[in-house]
């Protein structure tokens, strides 16, 4: 790029925490008792962000493309452990949350790279890969959190529908589908309104970054099409993975 | 039911454990074909556990189940389900509209047969085009009846089919238990109707704290003694 970027000094850095005493001047005075937590997230986003930041570099530097992947790896399984949570009460929730998206985020950046719609660069992949599978994640997570509503209020239901001869699949499809649209409206919502009501991360970045507006907006389409797919077959593989822990062999639910 | 076959449910040494908790232990019965079997006993005794471990709902952790001398684990369980229609206590409706729900378990059902299905739980055949939405109670678990009819079960298992339920209702559930058990076809019905027990019992089965306490006609049951609470 031959724009001039222009980031904040450390200097500049360290003069963004008087902003943090304003949050915590009102917090003081309103006498909320969050100050300890807020001064913990202040402490955690610095110490984070300089790791991640440090951690990038390296990867860019000295691990290449492999690295570049591995480090989505990691990504997945992170994501997947959070958005499991959202299905406590399912069996193996976190093995289905990390399998969807694993499938979700790998075949999203693979058909990226492969189609040459994004360079195969260890700086381009890890914060798509980033991007790919935080928006997946929510997706597998609302999923999840869907599935197991339905097994708590829908049990009857699902019931009724074993006892007329129905397989798990189709006893549970009504469920499925509710999770699939549950988990895709988002960012289909999101998808409708960005650039009216959001100017979203990656052309945020772009235009903080200097570079033009129109330019810009390539990025960021393609970034809302890869998550808009990404998101779907996330949340897809995810309730069918789901499912599948629900149910037992002849067709019964396992809780 | 032209096509109703024979068939007698046995039970051996059957019984059901949850973690700690004993649900039903060492049932040993025999459900007979062309008879109308009553399940009696205080509530928590293991009446509704019982009826879904002879569709598989629920294995039973010791002991087994027999369907015609065959183990139920041999069978295939779709295919049992379909022989063996469970009309559960609550009436779950499925579909916004009646017919939708009759066709839930047969898809191919014709609205010709929805109407006489309708008809032989006492519903007006016009109840086909009704919505499921805004169905009494007796409505809606006759609604039920007739979804599982559809399937044309050779066995019918109806927990507490006629709690909660108009006079109309409770004889019109009585009626088709009497044309399936005419049929050749086998009933089991758990209930605490001691009336209702009386007039259309074969054989009971009497369950106290999970153990089978009596059973025999019901001539020879102690019926307030079987649904007291000990």
């Amino acid at each position: 790029m031959s724009h001039e970027v222009h980031v904040p000094s450390w200097p500049g850095v360290v003069a963004s925490l008087a902003l943090v005493a304003i949050a915590l001047a009102i917090v003081a005075r309103a006498r909320l008792r969050i100050t300890r937590e807020l001064l913990v997230a202040v402490v955690r986003a610095g110490v984070q962000l300089i790791a991640v930041g440090a951690l990038l570099l390296a990867i860019f530097r000295y691990a290449g493309l492999p690295g570049a992947f591995a480090w989505a790896a990691v990504m997945v399984v992170i994501a997947g452990q959070v958005a499991g949570r959202r299905g406590s009460g399912v069996p193996r929730s976190r093995v289905a949350a990390t399998a969807g998206l694993a499938t979700g985020g790998g075949a999203t950046l693979l058909a990226l790279v492969v189609l040459d719609v994004i360079p195969a660069q260890a700086r381009v992949v890890v914060p798509v890969a980033g991007m790919i599978i935080g928006g997946s994640m929510q997706a597998a997570g609302l999923a999840l959190r869907r599935v197991r509503d339905a097994v708590t209020s829908g049990r009857p239901a699902i019931e009724a529908r074993l006892s007329l001869g129905l397989t798990a699949r189709e006893a549970f499809a009504p469920h499925t589908r509710d999770a699939l649209h549950t988990a895709l409206l988002p960012v289909i919502d999101s998808t409708k309104v960005v650039g009216l009501i959001t100017l979203p991360g990656a052309m945020t970045g772009l235009i903080l970054g200097g570079v033009e507006p129109l330019t810009a907006i390539r990025y960021q389409i393609v970034v809302m099409y890869m998550m808009l797919a990404a998101a779907a077959v996330s949340a897809y593989v995810t309730t069918r993975f789901a499912e599948a822990a629900l149910f037992d062999d002849a067709h019964r639910l396992r809780t | 039911m032209g096509r109703t076959r024979a068939v007698t449910f046995v039970l051996e040494a059957a019984g059901v454990r949850r973690g700690d908790t004993v649900i039903l232990e060492d049932i040993t019965a025999t459900i007979r074909s062309g008879r109308c079997t009553v399940i009696a006993g205080p509530s928590g005794a293991g009446k509704s556990t019982l009826l879904r471990l002879l569709n598989r709902m629920l294995d039973p952790t010791t002991g087994r189940v027999l369907l015609d001398g065959t183990p139920l684990a041999a069978l295939d369980v779709l295919a049992l389900r379909r022989r063996v229609g469970l009309v559960a206590q609550q009436p779950t409706l499925l579909t916004d509209a009646v017919l939708d729900d009759l066709r839930v378990g047969r898809p191919d059902l014709t609205e010709e047969e929805a109407r006489s299905l309708l008809a032989e739980t006492g519903l007006p055949p016009a109840f086909a085009e009704r919505p499921t939405a805004g169905l009494s109670g007796g409505e809606a678990q006759r609604v039920c009846l007739a979804r599982t009819l559809a399937l044309r079960p050779e066995v019918l298992l109806l927990d507490e089919p006629t709690s909660a339920l108009d006079r109309a209702s409770a004889e019109a559930i009585e009626g088709v238990v009497n044309d399936l058990r005419a049929a050749g076809g086998t009933a089991v019905l758990v209930s605490h109707d001691t009336g209702q027990a009386r007039r259309l019992a074969d054989d009971v089965l009497v369950l106290r704290d999970g153990r089978l306490a009596e059973q025999g006609p019901p001539e020879d049951v102690d019926y307030l003694r079987a649904v007291a609470s000990p």
